[in-house]
């Protein structure tokens, strides 16, 4: 075995001990020897890394507290209280579940047909001057629903637009572009410099949503208008993000996921208020 | 890596979290906490940071729970989740990300032969404050594979599920990551011998 021979099976043999021809290599070549002593005492000392880290108590917290919040703990002794509406009431709520699977249907057709769009010349106009995305989810700070929901409901009371996407972009722009993408340098820094601040407007169905919320468990109104928030403002920030690398695949994933969570949010909502 | 009675307790918080049971999902934070959170901080070394991210991986997850049928391990699933979670925060931040299944073979990814003096060998011990400084340099892509197996302790298996990426990549990944540690340690060591 060479030099050349032994580094070339490195890859596989890496976590294991070589077999006898690699042994036999490493016991005559001090620099392949060195090589692999190193890279094994990389390994050693990299496992203890992890043994001191450890999240702080508030992690939890905050993750009890926001579930709490969105109804997915319940709480045993005080159940959520939701009277079995007439029939009438639920009659009027049918629109929520065909909404949501809608709201996937749509994330799958966006994930799958819209691959070579590109931003357009009104979006990168306006990129340099309009405010930008807040941080998504976990602190939500954008101020209303976006019309996302509008294009994919076609069971919704009113109808949507066919084309929403340049639209929704050339008004909210997207955020500062990756290093690898097509924007200039310029366009980046001026995009990292102005206020970044997303304010997707309404969508028909968000509201719909929770006006019947307000009606039926107001207490739950603020909790659901603010998931609603982020979370669309996550939908806008990654939908313009493909925009810019269509071919991200891991983001088209991410992005779909996003859309299983509004889907779920209306569902969470159709079983607290029927 | 499995171990029955935590598989137990843990497919029975599961189950139980599914019915909305808050003491079942603290449990199945407690079993899994310290790995997300480990490789949140490993790749973006900010630790404020790496609670909000493996707060939102948490949360992404218990939305998601009712979906959970026990195909994958359930650490994989989380693990997955996690990933997506740090490389997407990455991304927005304009950090180029090395996709899990580029092979890059350029000059610069051979490993080196050195002949220089003695203080230039990793030998006896390495340094953690500059194995961790040499970790933050690694691109994104090498940074969660070399996490997830050398830090996290995952097989070559359950990373190509929780990076979408082949078995012969995860391995190819970790090498060329390795590789590249050992030659960020060196030129510490070089800098801080000069520096004396």
């Amino acid at each position: 075995m060479t030099c050349a021979d032994l580094e070339r099976i490195l890859c596989d043999t890496i976590d294991g001990d070589g077999d006898a021809e690699f042994q036999a290599h490493l016991r005559s070549c001090p620099d392949c020897s060195e090589l692999v002593g190193e890279l094994n005492l990389i390994v050693n000392e990299s496992g203890k890394l992890a043994e001191a880290d450890e999240p702080p108590a508030r992690v939890w917290v905050s993750i009890a507290n926001q579930l709490r919040a969105e109804g997915i703990i319940h709480d045993p002794e005080a159940k959520p209280v939701a009277p079995v509406p007439a029939q009438p009431r639920r009659w009027r709520l049918w629109w929520l579940a065909p909404v949501a699977a809608a709201i996937l249907a749509a994330g799958s057709y966006q994930l799958t047909h819209q691959k070579n769009s590109a931003p357009t010349p009104q979006v990168a106009q306006q990129a340099p001057s309009q405010p930008q995305a807040a941080k998504p989810a976990v602190n939500p700070q954008a101020n209303q629903p976006a019309r996302v929901a509008q294009e994919v409901a076609p069971s919704a009371p009113r109808s949507a637009p066919a084309e929403k996407s340049p639209a929704q972009a050339a008004e909210h722009p997207p955020e500062p572009a990756p290093a690898r993408n097509t924007e200039s340098t310029e366009e980046v820094a001026q995009n990292q410099n102005a206020p970044r601040e997303i304010s997707p407007p309404a969508s028909a169905e968000d509201e719909q949503f929770l006006g019947e919320v307000s009606s039926r468990a107001p207490s739950m109104r603020t909790t659901y208008e603010n998931q609603l928030r982020a979370v669309n403002a996550e939908i806008l920030e990654t939908q313009a993000y493909i925009k810019r690398n269509p071919g991200d695949m891991d983001a088209r994933q991410h992005l779909m996921e996003v859309y299983q969570q509004k889907a779920m949010l209306y569902q969470l909502a159709l079983d607290h208020i029927q | 890596m499995t171990d029955p009675k935590k598989s137990t307790t843990e497919a029975d918080a599961i189950e139980r979290a599914k019915q909305g049971d808050e003491s079942a999902f603290e449990v199945l934070y407690h079993l899994h906490k310290r790995r997300v959170y480990s490789l949140c901080l490993r790749m973006v070394s900010n630790p404020s940071q790496a609670e909000d991210l493996a707060q939102e991986a948490f949360l992404q997850l218990f939305r998601k729970i009712g979906t959970f049928r026990g195909e994958s391990a359930f650490s994989t699933w989380l693990h997955r989740m996690t990933v997506n979670v740090v490389l997407m925060q990455l991304r927005k931040k304009g950090l180029p990300v090395v996709s899990l299944e580029e092979t890059l073979e350029t000059e610069d990814e051979a490993p080196r032969k050195e002949f220089g003096a003695e203080d230039l060998k990793l030998s006896g011990s390495i340094d953690r404050m500059q194995l961790k400084r040499a970790i933050d340099k690694l691109p994104p892509g090498y940074r969660a594979v070399f996490v997830l197996h050398d830090v996290e302790g995952f097989e070559h298996n359950e990373i190509a599920e929780i990076a979408g990426c082949s078995i012969g990549n995860s391995k190819s990944q970790l090498h060329k990551a390795r590789l590249k540690l050992r030659d960020y340690l060196k030129s510490m060591r070089a800098e801080k011998a000069k520096t004396g």
